[in-house]
């Protein structure tokens, strides 16, 4: 059946007479079916809306399911990148993490290393000390008994010294002064 | 001063002293005041200071000398601190000592001792002296109390030294 017999069909019904009550009002010949002409027209329509709308809101719905698509798509390659590179990145850090584990151990190492040499370093260093320290107090020892030793023949030296001057200057009286000058008269008159 | 300026001097007094007769009394003397003048710092800077005139100069030569000594040994000493070569006097004396003992075929010999000697033992020191050293002895003796006790002589080069101090000296030298 063409729209034009449809349309047709729905005029001529559209022609019939309406049915009144008894108070000469219209009415519809069923309680919950709308007039016959009514569905032809509203169905027409309708179907020229779903046609229009199949026709021109079809390519701007695919359209945009198609965009909206691509944008759920490119969100989801955007959101499988992030996660290539965050993982990427986990991989990034476990490895680095590693890293840090091995140079924390080296340091660790090298740093016992180096307490272990500068610990027997420092142990040589005061075993020489202690041996240079030894010498120098032997040394000092000896040259401070060298020192009081000749301080004090110095000393018994210097009071030897006055007291010879004290006893013989005491003791050179007239007769010993002219003993001494008879002495030297007659060695050397002995001597030649 | 010069050895030449010295020799002048010393040639001056030896000649005044010849002149006069008294050459042996004026040398002994003079050499006596020489060591004097050696041996004490006051006299010696009381001769040479240049800013004492001459003429208190001169009167302190008088003063130390007058009646003890000769009046010909009291001017020539005052002539040359006078002149203002104190400072020279006893290398002046010991060239005229020199010359002296020179003329008479001497040489000088310097003897020191702690106490004064007497003429015998003078004589018998001179003659010990000429007996030990070949030589006849002009015997000059010097009263010097650092010898302490005993004889240091000095003939030319040649010393024998007889003196406490020495022996003192060389025992603190052992101690």
């Amino acid at each position: 059946m063409s729209v034009l017999s449809i349309i047709a069909f729905a005029h001529r019904i559209a022609e019939e007479t309406p049915v009144l009550d008894k108070d000469g009002h219209v009415t519809t010949h069923s309680w919950i079916l709308p007039e016959t002409a009514e569905i032809i027209y509203g169905g027409i329509s309708s179907l020229l809306i779903f046609f229009m709308l199949f026709k021109f809101g079809a390519p701007a719905i695919k359209k945009s399911f198609a965009a909206r698509t691509e944008k759920i798509q490119k969100e989801l390659d955007a959101a499988a990148a992030d996660k290539s590179a965050a993982a990427t990145e986990a991989a990034t850090i476990r490895q680095a993490k590693g890293d840090i584990e091995g140079e924390r151990a080296r340091l660790l190492a090298d740093a016992a290393t180096q307490a272990a040499a500068v610990l027997e370093d420092g142990r040589v260093r005061l075993a020489a000390e202690v041996v240079d320290l030894e010498a120098k107090g032997v040394t000092d020892i000896a040259s401070a008994q060298g020192r009081v030793g000749d301080e004090l023949r110095a000393e018994i030296a210097r009071l030897s010294s006055a007291a010879v001057d004290h006893v013989v200057t005491g003791s050179l009286d007239d007769a010993t002064h002219q003993e001494l000058i008879e002495n030297f008269i007659n060695r050397v008159g002995a001597g030649s | 001063m010069s050895d030449n300026r010295i020799e002048g001097y010393a040639r001056g007094l030896f000649e005044i002293a010849r002149a006069e007769g008294t050459l042996d009394v004026v040398e002994d003397e003079l050499f006596r005041f020489a060591r004097s003048f050696e041996s004490s710092d006051s006299l010696r800077s009381a001769l040479t200071d240049e800013q004492i005139p001459p003429a208190k100069r001169q009167a302190i030569i008088e003063d130390l000398l007058g009646g003890k000594a000769s009046a010909t040994t009291t001017q020539l000493v005052a002539m040359v601190v006078g002149s203002g070569r104190g400072r020279d006097l006893p290398a002046i004396v010991n060239n005229l000592v020199a010359r002296a003992s020179s003329v008479k075929h001497q040489e000088v010999a310097e003897v020191r001792t702690a106490v004064a000697l007497t003429a015998d033992q003078q004589a018998r020191l001179g003659a010990a002296l000429v007996k030990a050293t070949g030589k006849q002895v002009n015997l000059k003796v010097v009263v010097d109390p650092s010898v302490l006790g005993g004889i240091v002589a000095t003939v030319g080069d040649t010393v024998i030294d007889g003196s406490v101090r020495t022996r003192i000296d060389q025992l603190k030298s052992r101690l």
